[in-house]
């Protein structure tokens, strides 16, 4: 019965360190690499973590499977039992203590990018490409009217008459950053790219902006990571990240949809008076 | 088509999950309100046929004369060897690809010609390259050259999909009473009246063509708790669910012109009120005979002259014989009311019986070619609602010619819209008549066909449930949105003019004399719309 137990306490450790190292594999891991380079560095914190959690646990394990292992071969010698070690003590207070805070200090810079905005890169933060509405259940997307020359306007806070409308199709351009104003209509939701390690609550009457700079095209899930009612899982969108003509293209192609008379070829919608 | 045969199964096994026990929470309900006036035999009648038409929730039946593409697959046998029947298919009924083998376990094959015409035989696989189906053993054995139909296909994958995504607010019927429909405002359709609200299709009583059901599936009714299904729904999935949620308003269509008919033929109060008549027959005869003894007493009163005495005197004895033995029928009607209404519920049973005999397959194929040809009709090129001409180019000329038309009397759309557009015109503080059942609503406002109170849409939200292109505004003035008291634009109104309505509707949102407060204005239960501009 002794080995056992001895036998048990070790397997699972050894599954568990099995298991997770052939995940990737499997395809039980992240969703591919990042598509953006924040993201990767969000990754890299992420098993810079895993790796310091990993040699602790490897470590508590095989201490405690030795000492199963050792009293499972023994009758003769006996545990000895102790009242506190003020070194010890010491010891895993402040390793620990010093682990955290180089954590705390090492992922600032991730996270200032990520959330501060004034480290946000300039260009995304003066021209939000998108306001993306959450609301029970579905995403609205609001995308700035065109100039005459096929180029996006400034996107205004309130809605305005050339506003271009879409719902569950987030577009937007690779290779430059760019930053959507979050906002929620009801409920508290959650902005969730996994594909972007991009996750970002929805709060109702706040405008959350969110940056972020794919480097590479597809079509990627966007989902609702905030269980937000009933049909929470109806919340499913998709962001496609395109080439800039392509993103123009399409926003040109949103425009004549919208504009859509019955005949053949949008009318001119002119604006004389604004 | 040929129809000489009525139908195909296409069963929905309960091999998945979640599907416990005999489904018995899986049923149609009735249309209650409509069968409430009907008498219960009728009732049954009806509820009948549509289990007979179209099944029940996990057994549906394909109806064939019904104007929905069931994923049906026509072709004739070429060979066959134990279970297994080499088919050869029709050309054009090429809609079996595409779907699982398994989705053919437990949907039936229908033989159309040969000895066992009419028979089906239950399919168990279909391999789409070899082009044979499995069939489960049975004494009808499908000989070469047999024609048939199979398939059913996007009915079940429909109904699958239905289940998860639509039922909890929509219900299984179809009715917009699913468990979560309580909470919401505005209530989920009901499709079984056949009417859609948003629809580019002419008139109020155009149907829905399946783009416009793809639309809304797809892009959701912004300002309501429709969400948008896509990306989420694929192409396949959408068609399903689109050709299922048309089966289900023509089910709720079919029920309703049933019920409709029985209510003028077979009243529930029906043997009642036949059985009441004599007495109140006798009834009134008695008041009759009461009313000339009074006259007669009244003559004596004032009668001055003695001569006439005697005479008067002897019609009043007749006047009250007259009455004795109007009493004595009164008595008499009353003791046989109740075998007069067993009476009535036997000839009520018998004409019944009669009409289920010879006259309901009339009646249903009349109702059922009626359908057809409406939902037919709508998917023929041309039936779209496109403008005469395009757009009126959005000048600030063109916006005061719409706001005038907007506040004119000819389209009049500030008696419900408003001075500013928040849809709180005068109309929606009248009470209004229920066009239906002539009695008036319980609470001022505008109601739907539904009977549920509907607010007119606030303009200045810059939010177009219907859509927020010029064509679907263009559509919405036009022809109204059906099933609601917004009514299509007056005849006399030109193209142009629809136009600067479009453009100045368009424009309220943006407009600076409109007021940006919303007044505290509330018509029962409007609460829900919610959001900025989309
Ligand atoms: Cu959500």
């Amino acid at each position: 019965m002794r080995k056992f137990w001895c036998g048990f306490f070790i397997f699972w450790p050894i599954a568990a360190v099995v298991y997770s190292a052939v995940s990737p594999q499997f395809n039980w891991w992240f969703p591919g690499p990042s598509v953006t380079e924040l993201g990767q560095r969000i990754d890299n914190l992420f098993y810079l973590i895993l790796i310091i959690v990993t040699a602790v646990f490897i470590g508590t394990q095989v201490a405690l499977g030795y000492v199963l292992w050792r009293a499972s071969h023994s009758k003769a010698e006996r545990a000895w039992f102790t009242h506190g070690s003020h070194n010890l003590e010491v010891i895993w207070s402040v390793v620990p203590s010093v682990i955290l805070l180089f954590l705390a200090l090492y992922q600032m810079d991730v996270w200032a990018l990520f959330r501060v905005q004034s480290f946000f890169p300039k260009e995304a933060l003066n021209a939000p490409v998108a306001e993306v509405t959450a609301r029970q259940f579905e995403w609205r997307i609001r995308y700035p009217g065109l100039d005459e020359h096929g180029v996006p306007k400034k996107l205004h806070l309130k809605p305005q008459p050339d506003d271009l409308y879409t719902v569950n199709d987030l577009h937007v351009p690779i290779g430059r950053p760019v930053m959507i104003n979050l906002r929620s209509d009801d409920v508290q939701h959650s902005f969730f790219l996994p594909h972007l390690r991009i996750k970002q609550d929805a709060v109702p009457g706040q405008i959350i902006p969110i940056w972020f700079k794919p480097e590479r095209q597809g079509n990627f899930d966007l989902a609702c990571a905030e269980l937000c009612g009933w049909g929470h899982y109806k919340m499913r969108a998709q962001l496609i990240v395109e080439r800039e003509v392509e993103f123009q293209a399409y926003l040109q192609k949103l425009r004549a949809d919208q504009n859509y008379d019955g005949h053949a070829t949008p009318s001119a919608v002119a604006k004389k008076d604004e | 088509m040929s129809v000489r045969w009525q139908s195909l199964i296409v069963g929905l096994a309960c091999a998945l999950a979640g599907c416990g026990g005999d489904g018995s929470q899986m049923r149609f309900v009735e249309n209650s309100t409509l069968a409430k006036p009907v008498h219960r035999k009728a009732r049954v009648v009806v509820t009948k046929q549509l289990e007979e038409h179209f099944g029940t929730p996990l057994n549906s039946v394909a109806w064939l004369k019904l104007p929905v593409k069931y994923g049906r697959a026509e072709g004739k046998v070429t060979a066959i060897e134990d279970q297994t029947v080499t088919v050869e298919l029709n050309a054009e009924s090429a809609d079996l690809t595409g779907f699982d083998a398994a989705d053919f376990a437990g949907t039936e094959l229908l033989l159309t010609s040969g000895a066992n015409q009419g028979k089906t035989v239950t399919l168990v696989t279909f391999d789409g390259k070899k082009k044979t189906f499995e069939m489960a053993a049975s004494d009808v054995v499908p000989a070469v050259n047999d024609q048939f139909v199979a398939g059913g296909n996007v009915l079940r994958h429909g109904r699958k999909l239905y289940a998860r995504h639509c039922q909890h607010c929509h219900g299984i019927s179809g009715d917009g009473d699913g468990p979560t429909a309580k909470y919401l405002n505005p209530r989920p359709r009901d499709y079984r009246q056949g009417k859609f609200k948003f629809t580019s299709t002419a008139g109020p009583a155009g149907k829905a063509t399946r783009d416009d059901l793809r639309r809304i599936v797809g892009q959701g009714i912004p300002g309501t708790y429709m969400p948008a299904f896509v990306p989420m729904l694929k192409d396949g999935e959408m068609t399903a669910i689109i050709e299922y949620v048309r089966w289900l308003a023509l089910r709720g269509e079919v029920e309703w012109q049933l019920l409709g008919q029985f209510k003028e033929d077979y009243a529930a109060d029906r043997a009642k009120k036949e059985a009441k008549e004599p007495v109140d027959q006798a009834k009134s005869a008695v008041d009759q005979a009461k009313l000339a003894i009074k006259e007669i007493d009244e003559t004596i009163k004032a009668n001055t002259d003695e001569s006439k005495k005697a005479e008067l005197d002897g019609s009043k004895k007749e006047a009250k014989a007259a009455l004795a033995a109007a009493e004595k029928e009164l008595d008499k009607a009353k003791s046989q009311m109740s075998a007069k209404e067993t009476e009535a519920e036997k000839q009520l049973d018998t004409q019944l019986k009669e009409f289920e005999k010879a006259g309901l397959a009339e009646l249903l194929e009349e109702v059922t070619g009626d359908l057809a040809d409406k939902w037919n009709a709508v998917e023929e090129e041309g039936a779209l609602i496109i403008p005469e001409m395009a757009r009126v180019p959005d000048s600030a000329e063109s916006r005061k010619n719409g706001k005038e038309l907007f506040f004119g009397k000819v389209a009049n759309c500030v008696n419900c819209h408003g001075l500013a557009g928040k849809g709180n015109g005068a109309q929606t503080e009248e009470v209004g008549k229920n066009l239906r059942t002539g009695e008036l609503y319980p609470a001022p406002g505008l109601y739907d066909d539904w009977d549920q109170p509907i607010k007119p849409r606030d303009l200045t939200r810059g939010i177009y449930r219907g859509g927020r292109r010029p064509i679907d505004l263009y559509r919405r003035l036009t022809q109204g949105i059906k099933g609601t008291p917004m009514p299509g634009a007056p005849k006399t109104l030109k193209p142009e003019q629809i136009w600067d309505l479009v453009n100045y509707v368009l424009s309220i949102p943006f407009d600076p004399s409109t007021p940006k407060a919303a007044p505290a204005h509330s018509v029962v239960g409007q609460s829900g719309e919610k959001g900025h501009a989309n």
